[in-house]
Order: structure tokens, then sequence, then C-alpha cells
């Protein structure tokens, strides 16, 4: 087991507020994201919620090509 | 929506404490509602407009209503494509009931919750956030419907081993054995039984929340604890080097 296995298995030791609290940020960093704007130490406990759990990143990722895509489809 | 949802995903007749919680309940929407009418002023037309609409008791309502269903399940669509191999083999009718059943829950979650929109992101944005984590939810349910979640110590043989040389073999030998030790005398059997499903065997979160009769984010606080408890057993047994 390597040091990137125990982080995984481990997670970040970094405050995280858990799946509730960092849903409520969801909408408005994957926005930032989506229009390339840099992100504020804000969403620093939001990021290591994300880095930590599976299902929420999945859903970030659900939600941030959901983003990319209207904005392919406005350019057309 | 389904009782595993938890926090924002959580519609206001969904939430805990029954008829006790009446009275507050109200205020904290009454309260909340006087914000969100205070943040319509800083939206986007857009997002005002929606807002605006959704907030009639007339024919304007029922239009609005309609188009964000059929923007939801437009996104459940969209998801679903995306993530396509989760439902490689689910038949076509079946995933079509998943996604309106997703727009559905995801429309009557945004409905209960429309006071609590504080206008951060776009409408849009933020109502599309329930219809993704509704289908991705309901996806990754699905994919493990006929696998059973349990607690089972043949997890530690599917851990991944990349450590090439010897040394390193040994090194990480130690902390596996550490780790495992650890597991077994320093968690109860239920952060045995998450820590083992969800951080070593990828069990969804969503999907053993399900399993337990509880929430992802009760099921995420107790994965939380059992990943501080192992940290500091690890120290304790002179492996913090390891940990970032």
């Amino acid at each position: 087991m390597t040091d990137f296995d125990l982080e995984r298995l481990l997670g970040s030791q970094n405050p995280d507020p858990g799946c509730d609290e960092a849903g409520e940020l969801m909408d408005a960093y994957c926005e930032l994201v989506a229009r390339g704007e840099p992100v504020s130490d804000r969403y620093a406990e939001f990021l290591t919620h994300m880095s930590n759990c599976a299902a929420c990143r999945e859903d970030m990722e659900g939600l941030l090509a959901m983003l990319r895509d209207q904005e392919k489809s406005s350019r057309r | 929506m389904s009782r595993s949802s938890a926090g924002w995903r959580r519609t206001a007749c969904g939430r805990r404490g029954g008829v006790h919680r009446l009275p507050t309940l109200c205020t904290d929407l009454a309260r909340a509602d006087d914000a969100a009418q205070m943040n319509t002023l800083a939206l986007d037309q857009e997002s005002a407009e929606w807002l605006d609409a959704l907030r009639r008791n007339d024919s304007v309502r029922d239009d609005a209503i309609a188009r964000l269903h059929a923007l939801l399940l437009r996104v459940s669509r969209a998801e679903v494509s995306r993530r396509r191999a989760l439902v490689q083999s689910r038949a076509t009718d079946d995933v079509d009931d998943l996604c309106v059943q997703a727009a559905n829950d995801a429309l009557m979650a945004i409905l209960a919750k429309l006071s609590t929109y504080r206008g951060d992101a776009r409408f849009t944005t933020w109502a599309c956030k329930f219809a993704i984590y509704e289908t991705s939810s309901r996806l990754r349910r699905a994919a493990w419907r006929e696998r059973r979640v349990e607690l089972d110590d043949a997890v530690w043989d599917r851990l991944p081993d990349a450590a090439p040389a010897a040394l390193q073999r040994l090194e990480s030998d130690q902390v596996m054995a550490a780790l495992r030790r650890a597991v077994d005398e320093h968690l109860t059997e239920r952060q045995r039984l998450i820590f083992q499903s969800v951080a070593m065997d990828d069990v969804p979160i969503d999907v053993l929340a399900e399993r337990l009769n509880t929430s992802r984010g009760a099921i995420y606080k107790t994965l939380h604890d059992a990943r501080a408890k192992l940290r500091r057993a690890l120290i304790e047994a002179g492996h913090g080097e390891h940990l970032s």
C-alpha cells in the first residue's frame, strides 16, 4: 500500500464540511469553474470534501458537464 | 424524494422532527422567504423571472413548472447519457423511467426549497443540481441493486498495491498491518462496515445510506469520524509520516 492509497482510504485531514454543506456551495462553485474565473478561499473546505467523497465528486462533475454543454449550445 | 436525501437535498416536508418541529419550521421558512424576496433584487433577470413565475398562484406558475420539469428531464437524460457505463445493462424503458422519476423528485424538492434559493448561482444551475443529484444517486443505487453490502475481510486482499521495490513493499506491509489493527481495535462495528464498504470497497455512499436506512450525510459523518480515529491510531503507532 502506497502513501497515495493511504490518503485515498483515510481522506484529507483538512476541515471537511460534509455532504450537506458542500452541496450548498456546489452550484456557485461549478458556475465559477465553467466561466473560468478564479476560485476563492471560500471554497477550500468544499474542495476538501470533493476530494474525500466520491459521490459528491460525481455529482459535481455532472453539474459541471451540464454547464459546459449549455455553454457549447449557446455558442452555436 | 427518497429518505436517503439530506440537507439541501431534503424537501421541507421530509424534514425530521414531526409535528413538534412545525412552528419552528414555519418561522424558518418565513425568514428564508423574506431573505429570498430581498435577494430577488440582486438576481440576474432570467433567475428573477423564474422565481417570480414560480411564486405566483395562476397559470403563469403552471407554465413555469411545466418548463422547469422539461428542463430537469433533459438534464437527467443528458447525465444518464454521460454516464452510459453505469446503465449499459438496463433496458431503455427502465432508464427513461429513472429519468422521469429523477425529474419528478427534483421538481418536488425545488418547489419545497424555493424560499431557500439565495441567488449565489443562476436559478437554473441551482435547480439542475437537484436533477443531477437525483439522477446520479438513482444510477448508483441501480448499479448496486444486485450486490450485497456486508463486512468482508477479503476486502483487505483487494486493496491495490503499487509499491514496486522490496523495501517499499516491506514498509507498506507494515502500514497495512497497522491500519488493519487500528480498524479492528478502534472502530465500532458500524464504523468498520462503513469504512470498509465506502473507503475500501468503493460502495457508493448513497447505496449504503439506503441499505442502512439512514441519510447520506449521516453515513459520511460516520466515515469521517472513523477516518479520524484511524489517522490518530496510525500516528500513535509511529506511521504518521505516511499521512498527508
